[in-house]
């Protein structure tokens, strides 16, 4: 039989319910020697750990909080996780955060468990993930629905006749979003091959925002990469625009070219530094948030960081 | 000494944080300067960790000075056409600077031996006062001295270090004030303990090293010797890849492990990374390519990204921190010394 990912939504209706669908899930996967993590929100997590307390040491506990700071860098960290537990298999019970995002947020977590169909794709892993009907509203378990293959409740598991292909999911996610005014922008025309005044006009921008050294390099390296792409790929004029809104740095980048990434373009991590794809990879893992939009007057790339 | 002299400035000093010149154990300062920007008035040290290091910077000394006028004065046993720098010069073109009393190379039983055979500092300290109070009645514009100490210190009859210190510490006060006359004093660092190392490093004010390869302002890529590579200042960007890519290809790839001191380092490139990788993938096998004394800023965006994504790219020495396992220890340095 291949190794295939298997992962599944769980939509449960009360903590009872849930414990009777994770708790056999999660025994299993000690019986069989999978390697078996809980990433779970309150109060589930506790009442896992009590209910499961004779399987102490053979299942890692980690707080969903902690977990689910930053799509990309959420990838990257199972990714790393598979790879300390290799050759085990995985048996997962993942609960996103859904509580206190901005529809954009909510938006990229819902393509994040699209991608995860992806990037795990030939992973000896199965993921559960649990959605809580009672909390939850409904445009998050609608797009639980379309971005897993299987959906369990506490009678059973069947596949989902709403999932959605990974690239179509991505794409609609572009097409979702809103752009808003680049209101009191200060522009920086690039008019030069050499990147170094554009660094220090971001590096200074970012600092008088308020980011701390570690956030401001990030920025830096993130506008240089996409500054260079523009230069190397796109058409003249390149600028980049940077603004302030509310805790939120906006930086842009614009050239007049027309540029159509892959739907998956940057959100897959690279094996090395030497494979397609890494500098927007890293673009997109060292800011809060990257936005891409090519239109009519070229393409565009807005960075966003919270101070 | 009559030495035609200046006020006395302080040097623009620095801190000497990598400390490759011996075991500082508190920090000391110094001006650090390419051999092209010594001026009169320096009284500069050179440890260097082989024949390539000192002929590329003692080469560049003597041709300069030469170019441009000024006297040179080597105390040393070498004849004047086995002197670093002079290979490349026709005959008739170093007979005349011989001729002309340009170019003065003095022979050591002459410049500072007494009659034993043994290192008499004081008559050193004459010698060169002598030759440098020559120098504008020669019709030259200032004079260069230089010797190297090596020899001794692993002498048999060899110069405690007191005595050498005294010499260096009298030598330096004569030269610091002049406005004319500068000097480049020179040891093997495998002849000397760590500590005497240091404590004749200390009597200097400038420490002296290799032109750098490049420099344009932004980027500095300056050639390292001890170990194998490259320091590399600044910012590593877009438009410098070719520079630094040609530096680095440039290097003898045989070494197993080519080291690149990236302590002064401000800004690497996603692109900057990616030729790193690129060539350290290019070396093949278990030939890997050293990041030493990573800076904050480049040490945080390769973590970020995670080292397994640099494939053949290791750390290596941190700053007060042990290198990494298979590198070379530090602090045995001494055991080379031929005593």
């Amino acid at each position: 039989m291949p190794v295939t990912l298997e992962h599944r939504a769980f939509l449960y209706d009360g903590i009872e319910r849930f414990l009777t669908v994770a708790v056999p899930y999660l025994r299993e996967g000690v019986e069989a020697e999978e390697a078996v993590v809980v990433v779970l929100r309150e109060p589930g997590l506790s009442a896992l750990r009590d209910v499961l307390a004779p399987f102490a040491g053979q299942i890692d506990f980690y707080p969903s909080d902690a977990f689910y700071l930053h799509p990309v860098r959420t990838l990257k960290s199972y990714q790393e996780l598979l790879a300390a537990k290799a050759p085990r298999a995985i048996r997962a019970l993942a609960e996103p955060v859904w509580q206190g995002r901005t529809p954009r947020e909510t938006l990229e977590w819902a393509r994040y468990e699209s991608l995860v169909n992806v990037v795990f794709k030939d992973a000896d892993a199965r993921a559960m993930c649990p959605y809580d009907l009672a909390a939850l509203p409904p445009a998050v378990i609608d797009h639980a629905r379309r971005t897993h293959p299987l959906l369990a409740w506490d009678a059973g598991t069947a596949g989902s006749r709403d999932y959605v292909d990974p690239a179509d999911f991505g794409a609609e996610c572009d097409r979702a979003r809103r752009f808003g005014d680049r209101r009191g922008a200060a522009y920086f025309a690039v008019a030069s091959d050499d990147l170094h005044a554009l660094r220090a006009f971001v590096g200074g921008r970012a600092s008088a925002h308020g980011l701390d050294d570690p956030a401001a390099r990030n920025l830096v390296t993130a506008v240089n990469e996409v500054a260079a792409n523009a230069l190397r790929h796109g058409s003249p004029p390149v600028g980049a625009w940077i603004w302030s809104d509310g805790p939120e740095l906006l930086c842009e980048i614009g050239d007049n070219g027309l540029w159509r990434p892959g739907p998956h373009t940057g959100f897959i991590p690279p094996e090395s530094a030497l494979e397609r794809g890494f500098g927007l990879w890293t673009v997109r893992l060292l800011v809060d948030l990257m936005e891409l939009r090519t239109g009519w007057d070229g393409t565009f790339v807005r960075l966003h960081v919270r101070r | 000494m009559r030495w035609a002299s200046k006020p006395v400035e302080p040097a623009y000093a620095e801190p000497d944080p990598a400390d490759p010149d011996g075991q500082a154990m508190e920090t000391t300062w110094f001006a650090k300067r390419p051999v092209s920007d010594v001026r009169p008035g320096d009284h500069a040290w050179l440890a260097y960790s082989g024949a390539e290091e000192r002929d590329r910077v003692i080469g560049a000394f003597i041709r300069e000075g030469l170019d441009n006028n000024e006297k040179v004065v080597y105390v040393t046993d070498t004849p004047a056409e086995g002197l670093p720098g002079m290979r490349a010069r026709t005959s008739p073109d170093l007979d005349a600077f011989v001729e002309s009393r340009q170019l003065r190379v003095i022979p050591r039983e002459q410049a500072c031996l007494d009659a034993g055979g043994r290192f008499v500092p004081e008559k050193m300290l004459e010698t060169l006062a002598h030759e440098a109070g020559q120098t504008f009645g020669q019709g030259f514009r200032a004079v260069r001295l230089t010797t190297d100490h090596t020899w001794v210190m692993n002498a048999p009859g060899r110069a405690d270090l007191a005595e050498m210190l005294g010499c260096e510490h009298r030598f330096g006060d004569t030269v610091s004030p002049s406005t004319m006359a500068m000097a480049i004093c020179q040891v093997a660092r495998r002849a000397c303990r760590d500590d005497e190392l240091a404590a004749l490093r200390d009597t200097h004010e400038v420490l002296v090293e290799i032109n750098p390869e490049y420099d344009d302002g932004i980027l500095k890529i300056v050639r390292t010797f001890d170990p194998h590579g490259l320091r590399v200042e600044g910012e590593l960007d877009d438009v410098r890849h070719a520079a630094f890519a040609d530096r680095l290809g440039a290097l003898v790839r045989s070494h197993h492990r080519i080291h690149l001191d990236l302590s002064r380092l401000g800004f690497i490139d996603l692109g900057g990374l990616r030729l790193l990788a690129r060539h350290a993938a290019a070396r093949g096998g278990d030939r890997t390519l050293v990041l030493d004394d990573l800076a904050p800023a480049v040490e945080n965006i390769i973590e970020a990204v995670g080292w397994h994504r640099l494939p053949g790219i290791v750390p290596g020495r941190r700053r007060g921190r042990p290198e990494h396992a298979g590198g070379r220890a530090r602090g045995t340095r001494g055991e080379g010394r031929c005593r």
